[in-house]
Protein backbone atom coordinates (compact mmCIF):
# COMPACT_ATOMS: atom_id res chain seq x y z
CA UNK A 1 0.00 0.00 0.00
CA UNK A 2 1.29 3.25 -0.70
CA UNK A 3 0.85 6.40 1.03
CA UNK A 4 2.05 8.82 -0.86
CA UNK A 5 0.00 9.50 -4.64
CA UNK A 6 2.49 10.34 -7.05
CA UNK A 7 1.06 12.94 -9.29
CA UNK A 8 1.88 11.59 -12.69
CA UNK A 9 1.84 13.70 -15.57
CA UNK A 10 0.37 12.96 -19.44
CA UNK A 11 3.34 14.98 -20.84
CA UNK A 12 6.51 16.12 -20.10
CA UNK A 13 7.51 18.46 -17.64
CA UNK A 14 10.52 20.08 -19.43
CA UNK A 15 9.47 22.58 -21.29
CA UNK A 16 10.11 22.07 -25.03
CA UNK A 17 12.27 24.77 -26.04
CA UNK A 18 12.98 25.75 -30.33
CA UNK A 19 13.43 28.80 -32.27
CA UNK A 20 11.81 31.45 -30.87
CA UNK A 21 8.85 29.52 -29.54
CA UNK A 22 8.96 27.36 -26.15
CA UNK A 23 6.21 24.79 -24.93
CA UNK A 24 5.63 23.93 -21.70
CA UNK A 25 3.04 22.42 -19.03
CA UNK A 26 1.50 24.71 -17.01
CA UNK A 27 1.38 24.43 -13.05
CA UNK A 28 -1.01 22.31 -11.71
CA UNK A 29 -4.06 24.12 -10.86
CA UNK A 30 -7.71 24.24 -9.24
CA UNK A 31 -10.21 24.51 -12.39
CA UNK A 32 -13.95 25.08 -11.65
CA UNK A 33 -16.93 24.49 -14.11
CA UNK A 34 -19.18 27.95 -13.28
CA UNK A 35 -23.17 27.96 -14.57
CA UNK A 36 -25.51 30.67 -13.69
CA UNK A 37 -28.07 33.23 -15.55
CA UNK A 38 -26.18 36.19 -14.45
CA UNK A 39 -22.67 36.83 -14.11
CA UNK A 40 -23.76 39.02 -11.17
CA UNK A 41 -24.83 35.68 -9.36
CA UNK A 42 -20.90 34.55 -10.26
CA UNK A 43 -19.89 37.83 -8.81
CA UNK A 44 -21.70 37.44 -5.71
CA UNK A 45 -21.02 33.59 -4.97
CA UNK A 46 -17.00 34.27 -5.51
CA UNK A 47 -16.81 37.95 -4.08
CA UNK A 48 -14.54 39.12 -7.25
CA UNK A 49 -15.41 40.94 -10.30
CA UNK A 50 -16.81 38.58 -13.28
CA UNK A 51 -17.41 39.21 -16.99
CA UNK A 52 -20.24 38.65 -18.54
CA UNK A 53 -18.73 39.37 -22.04
CA UNK A 54 -18.68 35.87 -23.63
CA UNK A 55 -14.76 35.18 -25.02
CA UNK A 56 -13.22 37.44 -22.39
CA UNK A 57 -11.20 36.59 -18.90
CA UNK A 58 -11.11 38.71 -15.83
CA UNK A 59 -9.98 37.51 -12.65
CA UNK A 60 -8.47 34.13 -14.31
CA UNK A 61 -12.65 33.60 -14.72
CA UNK A 62 -13.45 33.14 -18.35
CA UNK A 63 -16.49 33.62 -19.95
CA UNK A 64 -16.92 30.98 -22.32
CA UNK A 65 -21.00 30.99 -23.39
CA UNK A 66 -24.19 31.95 -21.73
CA UNK A 67 -24.66 30.90 -18.66
CA UNK A 68 -21.07 29.72 -18.27
CA UNK A 69 -17.62 30.55 -16.90
CA UNK A 70 -14.59 28.68 -16.41
CA UNK A 71 -12.72 29.63 -13.52
CA UNK A 72 -8.56 28.80 -13.42
CA UNK A 73 -7.96 29.14 -9.23
CA UNK A 74 -4.51 28.28 -7.56
CA UNK A 75 -3.89 24.72 -6.64
CA UNK A 76 -5.41 23.66 -3.65
CA UNK A 77 -8.29 26.16 -3.88
CA UNK A 78 -11.49 24.46 -2.20
CA UNK A 79 -14.69 24.20 -4.32
CA UNK A 80 -16.65 27.46 -3.05
CA UNK A 81 -20.18 26.19 -1.19
CA UNK A 82 -22.91 28.29 -2.96
CA UNK A 83 -26.41 27.30 -3.56
CA UNK A 84 -27.10 30.02 -6.62
CA UNK A 85 -25.07 28.63 -8.93
CA UNK A 86 -23.61 25.56 -10.02
CA UNK A 87 -20.10 25.01 -9.75
CA UNK A 88 -18.14 22.19 -10.23
CA UNK A 89 -14.33 20.95 -9.96
CA UNK A 90 -12.79 20.15 -13.35
CA UNK A 91 -9.49 20.13 -12.29
CA UNK A 92 -8.90 16.81 -13.65
CA UNK A 93 -10.07 16.89 -16.83
CA UNK A 94 -7.45 19.59 -18.06
CA UNK A 95 -4.29 20.30 -18.41
CA UNK A 96 -2.86 23.74 -19.36
CA UNK A 97 -0.03 23.93 -21.95
CA UNK A 98 1.59 27.45 -22.17
CA UNK A 99 3.16 28.46 -25.84
CA UNK A 100 5.35 31.18 -25.53
CA UNK A 101 7.42 33.04 -27.74
CA UNK A 102 7.45 35.68 -30.77
CA UNK A 103 6.50 32.28 -32.91
CA UNK A 104 3.54 31.20 -30.60
CA UNK A 105 0.97 32.49 -32.38
CA UNK A 106 2.16 30.95 -35.85
CA UNK A 107 2.45 27.52 -34.18
CA UNK A 108 -0.84 27.63 -32.81
CA UNK A 109 -2.23 28.97 -36.16
CA UNK A 110 -0.86 25.71 -38.01
CA UNK A 111 -4.31 23.88 -35.97
CA UNK A 112 -6.44 26.44 -34.86
CA UNK A 113 -8.74 28.18 -37.24
CA UNK A 114 -9.31 31.54 -35.39
CA UNK A 115 -7.54 34.59 -36.78
CA UNK A 116 -4.70 34.27 -33.66
CA UNK A 117 -3.24 37.37 -34.84
CA UNK A 118 -5.91 39.91 -33.85
CA UNK A 119 -6.77 37.59 -30.93
CA UNK A 120 -6.21 39.95 -28.06
CA UNK A 121 -4.66 40.36 -25.21
CA UNK A 122 -7.69 38.91 -22.24
CA UNK A 123 -9.86 36.87 -24.66
CA UNK A 124 -10.32 33.36 -23.78
CA UNK A 125 -12.30 31.50 -25.73
CA UNK A 126 -13.13 27.22 -26.78
CA UNK A 127 -12.23 26.34 -29.92
CA UNK A 128 -10.34 23.50 -31.70
CA UNK A 129 -6.86 22.48 -32.44
CA UNK A 130 -7.12 20.19 -35.75
CA UNK A 131 -9.88 17.65 -34.19
CA UNK A 132 -8.86 19.02 -30.43
CA UNK A 133 -11.16 20.92 -28.74
CA UNK A 134 -9.14 23.52 -26.80
CA UNK A 135 -9.71 26.66 -24.84
CA UNK A 136 -7.37 29.16 -25.43
CA UNK A 137 -6.63 32.45 -23.71
CA UNK A 138 -4.05 35.07 -24.89
CA UNK A 139 -2.38 36.25 -21.63
CA UNK A 140 0.29 38.49 -23.09
CA UNK A 141 1.13 39.54 -27.03
CA UNK A 142 3.10 36.57 -27.71
CA UNK A 143 1.80 34.13 -24.64
CA UNK A 144 -1.09 31.47 -25.08
CA UNK A 145 -2.96 29.49 -22.29
CA UNK A 146 -4.07 26.46 -23.84
CA UNK A 147 -6.53 24.27 -22.23
CA UNK A 148 -6.55 20.76 -23.17
CA UNK A 149 -8.19 17.49 -21.48
CA UNK A 150 -6.21 15.52 -20.24
CA UNK A 151 -6.02 12.59 -22.28
CA UNK A 152 -5.80 14.92 -25.46
CA UNK A 153 -2.95 16.73 -24.16
CA UNK A 154 -0.47 13.68 -25.51
CA UNK A 155 -1.84 14.40 -28.59
CA UNK A 156 -1.43 17.95 -28.82
CA UNK A 157 1.85 17.97 -26.97
CA UNK A 158 2.95 16.04 -29.97
CA UNK A 159 1.69 17.82 -32.69
CA UNK A 160 2.22 21.43 -31.22
CA UNK A 161 6.10 20.32 -30.63
CA UNK A 162 5.97 18.92 -34.09
CA UNK A 163 5.07 22.17 -35.67
CA UNK A 164 7.41 24.39 -33.82
CA UNK A 165 10.29 22.19 -34.78
CA UNK A 166 9.52 22.54 -38.48
CA UNK B 1 -13.34 28.33 -45.13
CA UNK B 2 -16.99 29.76 -44.17
CA UNK B 3 -17.29 31.74 -41.53
CA UNK B 4 -20.27 32.02 -39.43
CA UNK B 5 -22.13 34.68 -36.86
CA UNK B 6 -22.87 33.47 -33.78
CA UNK B 7 -25.24 35.66 -32.74
CA UNK B 8 -24.40 34.94 -28.60
CA UNK B 9 -20.62 34.82 -29.61
CA UNK B 10 -20.82 38.44 -31.34
CA UNK B 11 -18.60 37.51 -33.70
CA UNK B 12 -18.14 35.37 -37.07
CA UNK B 13 -16.33 31.90 -36.28
CA UNK B 14 -15.20 29.45 -38.34
CA UNK B 15 -17.66 26.65 -39.53
CA UNK B 16 -15.19 24.11 -38.22
CA UNK B 17 -16.59 24.77 -34.62
CA UNK B 18 -20.18 24.57 -35.60
CA UNK B 19 -22.16 21.70 -36.04
CA UNK B 20 -25.25 21.73 -38.67
CA UNK B 21 -29.00 21.20 -36.49
CA UNK B 22 -31.33 20.66 -39.64
CA UNK B 23 -34.69 22.73 -40.03
CA UNK B 24 -35.93 25.46 -37.95
CA UNK B 25 -39.08 25.87 -36.20
CA UNK B 26 -40.38 22.66 -36.21
CA UNK B 27 -42.50 22.75 -32.96
CA UNK B 28 -43.06 19.38 -31.57
CA UNK B 29 -46.23 18.53 -31.24
CA UNK B 30 -48.11 19.00 -28.22
CA UNK B 31 -49.84 16.11 -27.93
CA UNK B 32 -48.34 12.81 -29.86
CA UNK B 33 -50.35 10.49 -28.46
CA UNK B 34 -53.64 11.86 -30.39
CA UNK B 35 -51.76 12.03 -34.00
CA UNK B 36 -51.80 9.18 -37.14
CA UNK B 37 -49.05 7.98 -38.11
CA UNK B 38 -49.33 10.24 -41.27
CA UNK B 39 -48.84 13.20 -39.09
CA UNK B 40 -46.35 11.91 -36.97
CA UNK B 41 -44.15 10.57 -39.94
CA UNK B 42 -44.68 14.43 -41.62
CA UNK B 43 -43.14 15.72 -37.91
CA UNK B 44 -40.20 13.55 -38.01
CA UNK B 45 -39.11 13.02 -41.41
CA UNK B 46 -40.67 15.36 -43.97
CA UNK B 47 -38.80 18.58 -44.33
CA UNK B 48 -38.82 21.59 -46.93
CA UNK B 49 -35.49 20.82 -48.33
CA UNK B 50 -35.53 24.44 -50.23
CA UNK B 51 -33.58 25.42 -53.35
CA UNK B 52 -32.74 28.66 -52.04
CA UNK B 53 -33.40 30.74 -48.39
CA UNK B 54 -33.06 27.93 -46.21
CA UNK B 55 -34.34 28.16 -42.38
CA UNK B 56 -31.86 25.67 -40.28
CA UNK B 57 -30.25 25.22 -36.98
CA UNK B 58 -26.93 25.20 -35.79
CA UNK B 59 -24.92 24.56 -33.04
CA UNK B 60 -22.09 26.55 -32.25
CA UNK B 61 -20.40 23.04 -30.35
CA UNK B 62 -16.86 24.19 -29.88
CA UNK B 63 -17.42 27.28 -28.59
CA UNK B 64 -19.95 28.63 -26.72
CA UNK B 65 -22.30 25.26 -27.05
CA UNK B 66 -25.53 27.12 -27.83
CA UNK B 67 -27.93 26.26 -30.64
CA UNK B 68 -28.90 28.94 -32.97
CA UNK B 69 -30.81 29.55 -36.09
CA UNK B 70 -29.47 30.33 -39.36
CA UNK B 71 -30.74 31.85 -42.76
CA UNK B 72 -28.84 30.36 -45.48
CA UNK B 73 -29.26 30.07 -49.46
CA UNK B 74 -29.17 26.02 -50.59
CA UNK B 75 -27.37 27.21 -53.70
CA UNK B 76 -24.61 29.45 -52.73
CA UNK B 77 -24.35 28.60 -49.45
CA UNK B 78 -24.22 32.00 -48.14
CA UNK B 79 -25.39 32.77 -44.66
CA UNK B 80 -28.20 35.65 -45.09
CA UNK B 81 -28.47 36.25 -41.15
CA UNK B 82 -28.46 34.38 -37.35
CA UNK B 83 -30.32 35.02 -34.85
CA UNK B 84 -30.96 33.72 -31.15
CA UNK B 85 -32.94 30.64 -30.42
CA UNK B 86 -36.30 31.61 -29.62
CA UNK B 87 -36.56 34.67 -31.76
CA UNK B 88 -39.39 34.82 -34.66
CA UNK B 89 -38.26 33.78 -37.63
CA UNK B 90 -36.74 35.82 -40.17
Amino acid sequence: MSDVLARAEPIPTAPWVGRDVTIRLAPPAARFSLRARKAADVQDALGREVTGKIGTTINGIACLGPEEWLWRAPEGTATPANARIAITDIGHRHVGLIVEGPRAVSVLSAGCPLDLATFEVGRATRTVFETVEIIIEREAPDRFHVEVWRSLSVWLWMVLTTTAGD
Amino acid sequence: MILIHCPYCDEKRPEIEFVYGGEAHIARPADPATMNDAAWERYLFIRNNPRGRHHERWRHSHGCGRFFNAVRDTVTDRFETTYKAGEPRR
